[in-house]
């Protein structure tokens, strides 16, 4: 029932993460944050077994960390997203694997253009302008293909935001106590007031 | 939930011609019942050949990342691209590797013999058995009503432009068939000298 | 047998906890058989591969060639008997050199058989092999698990029985090779029209005492497709197109080079 939801506009992708962090029928804590920071213009999103999410993405932070530190630069979210599918789809082919999804927002400094991927525990990985794990997707695709347009500004792009939270709150069967919006762009990663 | 093959969904063929070969696809890409990506393309070009690849996503994705690391060792040893024939046993080969637990996915390739000139399809079963064609071949979640498009509106030694129109409309009217295809194609039409690409309007239910 | 990678085994079992049903391989529902003769052997094979109730291919080819004077016919998982064939063929092709003699069926028989039984039946493959070598023709049956049968005239696949009926009533001891022939192709014919696994055309392969095999691809074609009366082709512009792009194959870069520049240009001490 986790709600992760992200949008690319023209200068940068918004993601926004649900506040609840649940356990079987309570909701443990409301200022959770299932996103991790993977470099300076990139940020993923998880939802998944509890346990493996975390695990994954410190996982995943750390050795982006450890190639940026090795290498003296940060991969582009295209590569990025392509070693994150790559840790899962071989992740998939272990004994116990990884069952997180995630989604990766990332700004691409070289080509000046945001980015946002969707990848699944089975190793799906697509680039897409709008995208969601879960339910959230069921109740947010519509809403999304009607008002998208890929020249958005980051206010525009946080209004249809506001307009698919508007919907999860009204329709989904658990309050997930709000989301929490984080930007990618050109300046990195900042949390916006939501 | 049911077979890995049709969770993301998405169907290709491969058409024979006159001095000439077709390949398409559609771009659907989903979840289940959720459409989640219309750019999901399911043919690669490695080198003069054409691989075109369905079935469960991230299988689809590995392969054609495996299909491309082989075909750029594979020329960097030959100084040549790889021929039809011989990626149709590579890709039989990478398959039956994992025989005890395979990819799954319904590879189709097609191409023309730099050196003979012969136009060339193949396709095969998820475990690498070839089949060699003289026709058509079809593959993915619409493979029933391809093949029943294919074998009424086949007929050899099209022309590129009809083989076009042919392939086209099998792909469409099959795909149309088939909740877990569609949201767009495209068609490549190959001949000796030319490749040529074309993105074909279609439903978008 | 080396290079066998079983990695993507335990991924698929966690995929069979989840739901996920596993795919079908396409297998050779199939009629084969082989008889022999007075100085030589015959097999036979449709032509129709199977993937569940779908016709996968209407003209495969199901006659393997393991050695020149030693062929085999497959049925069961296509493509276990395609590989399994290519590999013992390799295998046995280098024991020929080795040894520098003819390769034996019983020989080829044995290689198979320990190799499938190794499989423990996993490797789907059902063969009846057949040749002729120094030691005269023979023929011979193996069964995935392992197991193997001597005869004069053997079936296998799902139209096995079909096919074993036409060979238990016309069977004798003095066949000619027309007359086996013939024989054979009579039972691959009962598997074509009275097994809904084999279907389309009959191959078949003579091998004779010290001559070469001799391979009839598409003996009987007794199911070819009646022309179509109207064609289907559409009128070009029928299907919409949104972008089109070309790329040319062919990139022709000339360049003179003379010999005494490029031979002037060889660094040897960079």
């Amino acid at each position: 029932m986790d709600i992760i939801l992200g949008i690319r506009v023209q200068d940068c992708t918004i993601i926004a993460t649900s506040k609840a962090f649940t356990r079987g029928i309570s909701i443990l804590n409301s200022t959770d944050d299932k996103t991790r920071q993977l470099g300076e213009h990139s940020l993923m999103a998880f939802t998944g077994e509890s346990g493996d999410t975390v695990q994954f993405a410190e996982y995943i932070q750390a050795n982006m960390q450890l190639h940026a530190m090795r290498e003296s630069y940060e991969l582009s979210p295209k590569a990025t997203a392509s070693f994150v599918r790559n840790q899962l789809a071989s992740s998939l082919r272990s004994r116990k694997p990884y069952q997180v999804n995630v989604l990766i927002a990332g700004f691409d400094t070289k080509t000046e253009k945001p980015s946002l991927n969707w990848l699944d525990y089975l190793g799906t990985n697509v680039e897409l302008p709008y995208c969601a794990h879960g339910y959230a997707a069921f109740y947010t695709s519509s809403l999304l293909d009607r008002h998208y347009r890929a020249d958005m500004t980051q206010q525009e792009g946080l209004d249809l935001l506001q307009l698919c939270v508007k919907e999860l709150q009204l329709r989904m069967p658990m309050d997930f106590k709000g989301v929490l919006v984080k930007v990618v762009s050109n300046e990195g990663v900042k949390i916006v007031d939501f | 939930m049911s077979d890995p093959n049709s969770i993301n969904g998405g169907s290709a063929v491969a058409m024979v011609g006159k001095d000439c070969v077709a390949i398409a696809c559609d771009l659907r890409l989903g979840n289940q019942s959720l459409g989640l990506a219309n750019n999901f393309e399911k043919v690669f070009q490695l080198g003069h050949t054409f691989l075109g690849l369905t079935g469960l996503a991230s299988d689809v994705t590995t392969l054609s990342e495996t299909f491309r690391l082989k075909t750029n060792l594979y020329k960097m040893r030959e100084e040549r691209t790889i021929e039809p024939e011989t990626f149709a046993n590579l890709v039989s080969s990478t398959l039956y590797e994992k025989r005890f637990g395979p990819y799954f996915v319904g590879p189709i390739v097609a191409g023309i013999n730099s050196q003979t000139k012969k136009p060339f399809i193949c396709g095969f079963d998820l475990i690498g058995c070839i089949d060699f064609a003289k026709d058509f071949i079809v593959s993915g979640t619409a493979s029933d009503q391809l093949y029943g498009m294919c074998e009424a509106l086949y007929e050899p030694n099209l022309e590129p432009e009809d083989l076009f129109e042919t392939i086209s409309q099998a792909l469409l009217n099959a795909v149309d068939r088939d909740a877990l295809s569609g949201w767009g194609a495209v068609v490549y039409i190959v001949t000796k000298d030319q490749v040529v690409r074309k993105v074909l309007r279609t439903r978008q239910d | 047998m080396p290079g066998l990678a079983f990695d993507n085994y335990q991924r698929n079992n966690y995929l069979t906890t989840k739901g996920y049903g596993s795919p079908t391989a396409t297998s050779t529902g199939t009629t084969i058989v082989g008889c022999k003769f007075n100085g030589g052997v015959v097999i036979a094979a449709d032509t129709r591969a199977t993937s569940g109730d779908i016709v996968a291919d209407k003209n495969c080819e199901k006659l393997h060639r393991l050695a020149p004077q030693i062929w085999c016919a497959g049925a069961g998982t296509a493509a276990d008997t395609e590989m399994v064939t290519q590999l013992i063929g390799s295998n046995l092709e280098l024991h020929s050199l080795h040894l520098n003699r003819k390769p034996r069926v019983v020989t080829a028989m044995t290689m198979l058989k320990q190799h499938l039984y190794k499989y423990q039946g996993h490797i789907g493959a059902y063969l009846i092999v057949a040749g002729t070598d120094p030691t005269g023709a023979h023929l011979f049956s193996i069964h995935a698990h392992g197991s193997t049968d001597v005869g004069q005239y053997q079936s296998l696949g799902s139209g096995s029985l079909a096919a074993m009926a036409v060979l238990e009533s016309e069977w004798n001891e003095k066949l000619t090779k027309e007359e086996a022939m013939k024989l054979c192709s009579d039972a691959i014919e009962a598997g074509i029209w009275n097994d809904l696994g084999s279907g389309s055309n009959v191959d078949l392969c003579v091998m004779e005492v010290g001559q070469d095999a001799v391979l009839y691809r598409n003996y009987l074609t007794p199911n070819v497709r009646e022309a179509k009366t109207r064609s289907y082709k559409f009128g070009r512009g029928t299907t919409a197109v949104l972008r089109e792009s070309i790329y040319s194959l062919v990139e022709v870069q000339e360049e003179i080079v003379s010999f005494k520049s490029a031979a002037e240009a060889i660094e040897v001490d960079a």
